[in-house]
């Protein structure tokens, strides 16, 4: 594989509750491909939405400690100092969040949302032009009567135009990495299928790489290129997402699967026997270990490395060669 | 019941804030229930010939115009305070909860209108309104407790008919109606005491709040009518002699603020202690 | 949907204004009734004569009956008619409308004040939360707020006035001559707004501490929007909605403070006015005051509400905030 856009190499964050220090991510190895759209998926409380936010470095105030390494594009994010790091932002890197309905100021019209990600690449920019950018940005992403919305208030859009309204100050930033964290998860059934519909016909036009975090495997092999399995903050399982589901390694991908034919209207996994492990006080070897049908005492004890499993894929298990 | 007092007075002086609050209350507190033992001077006594007289061995504080001792004055006021503060608290405190609790109970109609009421109340300007009535009934203390707990009465209203309705719902009280407890019961046996903590921090973060009005009209002559010694009424007399001497209106003045800047520091680490929504965020 | 909840709202704020405005005339009419003994000498003192306290009694219309004169007392009130002082014989609101502008001027410079220092106060202590400049802020603002408006008054007065004299005493200041007005103002100013800094900078510190960790600021930063516009033009904005509800309920207490700090100073104003009334038992003056009072306190509160829907386009939104500030 070429050189990736971004590549995590032992990622840990702990945080402080007050039940004690909570492991929000330990040890997470990733790479995200140039040019590939990375599906990243897991339970809540897996840890995806925290390391969208580390790739940011948009972090909770109770964040005690973060360790590792998140080199993008040659240069090591989490050594970065604030100014660089916030260079960064919105030029180089955007997000797009989960819930819409809370992710824009409600004071604020649309206009002055986006004009203020257009002034952010072009500084002093007219007003007149820069509305005119935003209206078009609007259009393109098939909002109708743009002249009118710049106008509106958060409020005054649905759910679906709102997101909208993210994904066209995600374009304008013109990013090299695209973070989407469970763009569609706020929004109906229809409006989901919307706006992925959206995210699809948009994707020649991220020059970059973009991550999307779900909780719903069908999104992800529906819009992805490659798949991250997330489990109680480690990574369990990666690879091309086409021969990930054909063929899961991992025991706990393959519980998802099953558990995706059988998913609850709100598409929540609900059927994996067991609960998610505790941040505070993980299980010692395998988070997965306590969960997994097929544990041994190995399992209980050791906590298995990433390993790679086949062309492109890796897994985090250590029984995944005897599995049936 | 007494270890979690305790234990909440604990954490209310664990702050320096609170601690000052803490020992600003005890000391005005002490002040008041020993007035007589606590005091150097009868506070009413005429010395003529020892007007505006510098603090000295004899009178720690000075004396005023008429040459009374200023501290005795000052500490026989804090029984003065303390009294208004208490009198007229206790009877918003047993008034409002009454209202609030049968606001929480009534029909939406009813509620609504004693909601209105205590809206209306609490956004008046409730000195001025005092001054009407003075105009009326003339100044006197009973004037002072009337306005201060009508004034206070909706503070403890929509608190208790807050809490109820948090409450209404609560298993315990289901199983209690299904039973057959009567309204007074549950009020008495299940309601009062649940309520009763929230109220209480109210209460306390109220006392400078009507030290404060109780003061301002008795510095107006509409309140506390003088001999008596109100700290209103010494700033008063210290203000109209102020071109004698400058030491009883300072002293008056900053043992008032003392005392309410005491209070507000105690009501706060107080509320901060027993709220546990704060508590969860510092 | 929105629009309709908004008049709905506008209207029932409307109506509790109305029901205000007749609850006190209501009131202030029964204690006119209450008037303990002989109105006529309580009013004219014991040394008028018979015949001109039956004068007197026949043109206050005190001789009618009770519901008569509450319909003429309501009658003469919404037609501006405030009744007439008994001891000048001027009409009570004129002489009310004259002292107005003092009241007025006093209050809109301490709420001027307090916003101009309250503000930038909060939002510091909020921006550099934690550190010691924000406790030893926390711990002024208390002090403001509990230490008694009269209180600063009279201290102001003894130091910049007597001791460094600096200041003119006492006074609302000659009539046309701006630059002693505007002398004689400070000192009043500074005494009513102190408090109002405290509450004020409180506020603002705790809701800007709210709505910085609230997820549209995330997005402001998560797009590099400077940390300046992320908390001068989006964070301020949220963050201002509870102080305005907070001047809202404040204005009655405000404009009793107003009346205290106007005494010490001797400044003119309703509350010198009603004051100096009370002094010689003339009700009818304490009468028409405290309901221009009250009138003003309630135009205040809708004015307060309407700029709500100014600059919140969500009014349950400011409605919400309205009812949780009414708590503190």
């Amino acid at each position: 594989m070429a050189e990736p856009l971004v590549s995590i190499r032992g990622l840990t964050l702990e945080a402080a509750t007050r039940r004690g220090v909570a492991r929000i991510l330990s040890g997470v190895d990733l790479d995200i491909g140039r040019g590939r759209i990375l599906g990243i998926v897991g339970e809540s409380g897996s840890g995806k939405s925290s390391l969208a936010n580390c790739l940011l470095r948009l972090l909770p105030t109770n964040v005690t400690r973060i360790a590792g390494q998140v080199d993008f594009a040659g240069a090591d994010l989490l050594a970065l100092g604030e100014p660089a790091m916030a260079e960064m932002r919105g030029t180089r890197i955007a997000m797009i969040f989960q819930d819409p309905m809370t992710a824009l100021n409600p004071l604020f019209t649309i206009g002055t949302h986006l004009v203020d990600v257009i002034r952010r690449r072009q500084p002093g920019l007219p007003g007149a032009q820069a509305l005119e950018k935003a209206e078009a940005m609007l259009r393109h992403v098939a909002i109708p009567d743009p002249r009118a919305r710049l106008a509106a208030y958060p409020h005054e859009l649905s759910g679906g135009m709102r997101q909208r309204v993210m994904i066209a100050m995600a374009l304008l930033a013109g990013p090299e990495l695209l973070l989407a964290d469970e763009p569609t998860t706020a929004l109906d059934a229809t409006v989901e299928a919307q706006i992925v519909a959206l995210l699809e016909a948009l994707r020649s036009e991220v020059a970059g790489s973009i991550v999307f975090i779900s909780h719903h495997l069908g999104l992800v092999a529906q819009l992805c290129d490659d798949l991250c399995v997330m489990y109680g903050g480690t990574v369990v399982e990666t690879g091309p997402v086409t021969k990930v589901l054909a063929r899961p390694h991992h025991p706990y991908t393959r519980a998802l699967l099953a558990c995706e034919i059988e998913a609850d209207d709100e598409g929540r996994l609900v059927s994996i026997p067991g609960e998610v492990p505790d941040p505070v006080f993980p299980p010692p070897g395998c988070v997965f270990a306590p969960r997994c049908p097929h544990a041994e005492a190995i399992c209980h004890a050791e906590v298995p490395p990433l390993r790679a499993a086949g062309a492109g894929r890796t897994a985090a298990c250590h029984l995944f060669e005897r599995l049936p | 019941m007494l270890r979690d007092s305790l234990q909440v007075l604990r954490q209310v002086c664990g702050s320096f804030a609170g601690a000052c609050g803490c020992l600003i209350v005890l000391l005005v507190l002490v002040a008041a229930l020993f007035a007589p033992f606590v005091a150097t001077h009868d506070p009413d006594a005429l010395d003529v010939m020892n007007r505006f007289a510098a603090p000295s061995a004899a009178n720690w504080l000075g004396t005023d115009h008429l040459g009374r001792d200023l501290y005795s004055r000052l500490v026989h006021g804090a029984s003065v305070a303390m009294g208004v503060a208490l009198s007229s608290i206790a009877l918003a405190l047993v008034a409002g909860t009454a209202l609030g609790i049968l606001a929480a109970w009534l029909p939406a109609s009813g509620e609504r209108l004693v909601l209105i009421l205590f809206d209306v109340i609490s956004s008046f300007p409730s000195l001025v309104l005092a001054l009407a009535f003075v105009a009326v009934f003339g100044p006197s203390t009973l004037m002072v407790v009337v306005i201060v707990a009508i004034t206070l009465t909706p503070h403890f209203g929509r608190v208790a008919r807050a809490q109820v309705l948090a409450l209404r719902s609560a298993p315990f009280l289901e199983a209690e109606r299904i039973l057959g407890a009567g309204f007074g019961r549950i009020v008495l046996h299940h309601i009062l005491p649940n309520i009763l903590g929230p109220l209480i921090v109210l209460a306390s973060m109220d006392i400078p709040v009507v030290i404060t009005i109780e003061a301002g009209l008795s510095f107006l002559g509409l309140g506390v009518r003088p001999p008596l010694a109100s700290w209103g009424v010494l700033i008063q007399d210290g203000y109209q002699f102020l071109s004698d001497s400058w030491i009883p209106v300072v002293v008056s003045s900053l043992a008032l603020a003392v005392a309410t800047l005491g209070f507000t520091l105690f009501g706060e680490a107080l509320r901060d202690a027993v709220d546990p929504r704060i508590r969860q965020e510092r | 949907m929105m629009r309709g909840e908004t008049a709905r709202y506008l209207a029932s704020r409307l109506v509790t204004s109305l029901l205000i405005v007749l609850g006190a005339m209501l009131l202030l009419f029964a204690l006119s009734a209450l008037v303990p003994g002989d109105p006529a000498a309580t009013l004219l003192g014991p040394q008028a004569s018979p015949e001109f306290a039956r004068q007197f009694i026949r043109e206050m219309g005190l001789d009618r009956p009770l519901h008569e004169r509450l319909w003429i007392f309501l009658a003469n009130v919404l037609t501006g008619n405030l009744g007439v002082d008994v001891l000048s014989g001027r009409p009570v609101a004129g002489m009310v409308l004259s002292v107005i502008p003092y009241t007025f001027i006093l209050t809109f410079a301490a709420i001027g004040l307090a916003v101009l220092l309250g503000v930038p106060l909060g939002v510091f202590a909020a921006t550099h939360r934690g550190s010691i400049a924000d406790h030893v802020l926390a711990f002024i603002s208390v002090a403001f707020i509990a230490v008694p408006s009269f209180v600063v008054a009279i201290l102001l007065l003894l130091v910049f006035s007597i001791w460094l004299d600096w200041l003119p005493v006492l006074g609302g200041g000659e009539p046309g001559d701006w630059a002693d007005q505007a002398k004689r103002l400070i000192l009043p100013t500074v005494a009513l707004s102190l408090g109002w800094i405290g509450f004020i900078a409180r506020l603002v510190r705790s809701s800007m501490l709210e709505v910085m960790a609230e997820p549209h600021i995330r997005t402001l930063r998560a797009y590099g929007i400077s940390e300046r516009l992320v908390t001068y033009k989006y964070a301020l904005k949220n963050a201002c909605i509870p102080t305005i509800a907070l001047l809202g309920l404040g204005i009655g207490r405000l404009l009793g403070g107003a009346v205290l700090v106007e005494i010490v100073f001797a400044r003119p104003g309703l509350g010198r006015l009603i004051y100096d009334a009370l002094s010689v038992r003339n009700f009818p003056v304490v009468q028409g005051a405290v309901l221009v009072v009250v009138v003003l306190f309630v135009v205040v509160n809708l004015l307060v509400d309407l700029s709500y829907s100014a600059i919140d386009p969500r009014m349950r939104q400011a409605q919400r905030y309205a009812r949780d500030g009414g708590a503190g």
